[in-house]
């Protein structure tokens, strides 16, 4: 079963995505064989959480076991959260410009469901460190540090700070990581700590699930990586 | 799966911040790519010429090699003269302005170009990572130099609308599909201007090879543009099979 972490659908500002439709994930899951993707919707990202949260919910249900929700929590607009129908929450301390470790999130953390946070390494809201800060004031939430920080420069360093914090999972999408990295992950944090995202539709899935298929890596490794650790984390979560 | 699969920008030699393999070879054999372009390291990290003494004594015609150039006033370029260029022989050079610090379409590397072109010979394709230059200093060495032919390295997912702009009016240019990594963005390009203007290349180690190479096994397209984008489409940008 091929599980992926880290999804989107919707437009973003920055650049064209040509096809940002849940229809387009959906073929490009059949076409490689991802079971399921969680998503937040980009417009939840950014302006509207409320809006979007409700647009993803929305493309969840028209889709039945394809896409889970990450909720997006705007701390600005302290975005209602659900409990049920839901993978967790999806935070972006970058875009919302609130650090990790803000105050802000604590309704986050009270709710108790799993957290896919973006993670940037250098970062002043959302370093890996401040997943160490908020790992040890919440051990039992679940933390999926979204990109391991995002630089390959700092992938090492990501894995060593949370080394301590078996609640902390390394997620692997971006633009810069690579299949060896991901296997060095493995080796580094150990694979029961990896897990696989892709993106998508910011960037290409089948890129994204390459680099897992692709890496030198032993079977049960790559087992876990791309959807075991998930199933685990996410329990009865997952339908 | 494509019939050949040849990468067009793959790197041999150390580099300063990352261990990573010196020898493509083993990772070539791993992913089943016949062949590869090949940049030495030390062109781009130290010493131009030295890269390229270290690129030629490779001596294995599965790593095909594409030198560095710097082009500029005696003293101050590498290798002497473009005909020293012209008497490598090779098929496609490697120009690195922003890394080197030169003008891509400033007079003197005009006329380095243009030289190498010059010969009763074909010249070398010239390739460019986008992040040396911009795509509009790249359309105007193409309006300059019509008869050049461009490879784009490294376009990334990013500037999508000033590549299809830089596509649409510069025939010659070809772009590397590696870290044209947005949803669907290969197919995107590939729609409008034709899988011939598209080549398979990573920029491994460095970059990601794993990803790309997956991709082609995986595009929504015929496979005969498959088989373009994953060798023919570099070819015919070479004038022959690399």
């Amino acid at each position: 079963m091929i599980l992926d972490a880290h999804g989107h659908v919707g437009t973003w500002p920055d650049f064209l995505i040509p096809d940002p439709t849940a229809g387009g994930l959906v073929a490009a899951m059949d076409r490689i064989g991802v079971t399921a993707m969680g998503i937040s919707h980009l417009l939840a990202v950014g302006p509207d959480a409320g809006r979007g949260n409700r647009l993803a919910l929305e493309i969840a249900e028209r889709h039945p076991g394809r896409f889970g929700v990450w909720q997006v929590y705007n701390p600005h607009h302290r975005t209602p959260l659900s409990l049920d129908g839901v993978w967790g929450v999806k935070l972006h301390p970058d875009v919302h410009q609130c650090r990790l470790d803000d105050p802000r999130y604590d309704p986050v953390w009270e709710l108790g469901l799993p957290v896919l946070s973006h993670g940037q390494t250098d970062s002043p809201w959302s370093d890996p460190e401040q997943f160490a800060t908020v790992a040890a004031r919440h051990p039992d939430v679940p933390i999926l540090m979204g990109h391991t920080g995002l630089w390959p420069s700092g992938f090492a360093r990501a894995a060593r700070l949370v080394a301590g914090h078996p609640n902390v999972f390394l997620e692997v999408c971006g633009s810069k990581s690579t299949g060896r990295w991901i296997a060095r992950l493995a080796s580094l944090a150990g694979a029961e700590r990896v897990v696989f995202g892709s993106d998508a539709c910011f960037l290409d899935l089948r890129i994204g699930y390459g680099r897992v298929a692709l890496a030198p890596l032993a079977p049960a490794d790559r087992a876990l990586i791309q959807g075991g650790n998930l199933a685990r984390i996410l329990g009865p979560r997952l339908p | 799966m494509p019939k050949l699969i040849v990468d067009a920008h793959r790197l041999a030699g150390p580099v300063p911040f990352d261990d990573l393999p010196v020898d493509p070879r083993p990772d070539l054999d791993r992913l089943g790519i016949a062949r590869a372009l090949v940049t030495h390291t030390l062109s781009l990290y130290s010493d131009a010429e030295a890269g390229n003494d270290a690129l030629f004594a490779l001596g294995d015609p599965r790593l095909v090699p594409v030198p560095v150039v710097v082009p500029g006033v005696p003293g101050a370029c590498a290798p002497a003269t473009p005909d020293a260029v012209r008497a490598w022989g090779v098929r496609m050079v490697r120009l690195c302005p922003e890394r080197h610090r030169f003008d891509l379409t400033g007079p003197v590397a005009l006329r380095w170009l243009a030289a190498l072109g010059a010969g009763a010979a074909p010249g070398p394709a010239v390739a460019v990572d986008l992040d040396e230059t911009s795509t509009a200093q790249l359309r105007t060495l193409a309006e300059r130099l019509p008869g050049l032919r461009i490879l784009v390295l490294n376009p990334g997912y990013r500037r999508l609308r000033a590549l299809a702009e830089l596509m649409a009016e510069a025939p010659g240019v070809r772009v590397e599909t590696g870290t044209v990594n947005t949803q669907g963005g290969v197919e995107w390009l590939a729609e409008r201007f034709g899988a011939e203007r598209l080549v398979f290349g990573t920029g491994a180690p460095v970059a990601d090879d794993c990803g790309p190479r997956f991709l082609l096994d995986h595009l929504g397209l015929t496979p005969r543009e498959t088989d373009l984008i994953a060798a023919g489409s570099l070819e015919r940008l070479l004038g022959g099979r690399p």
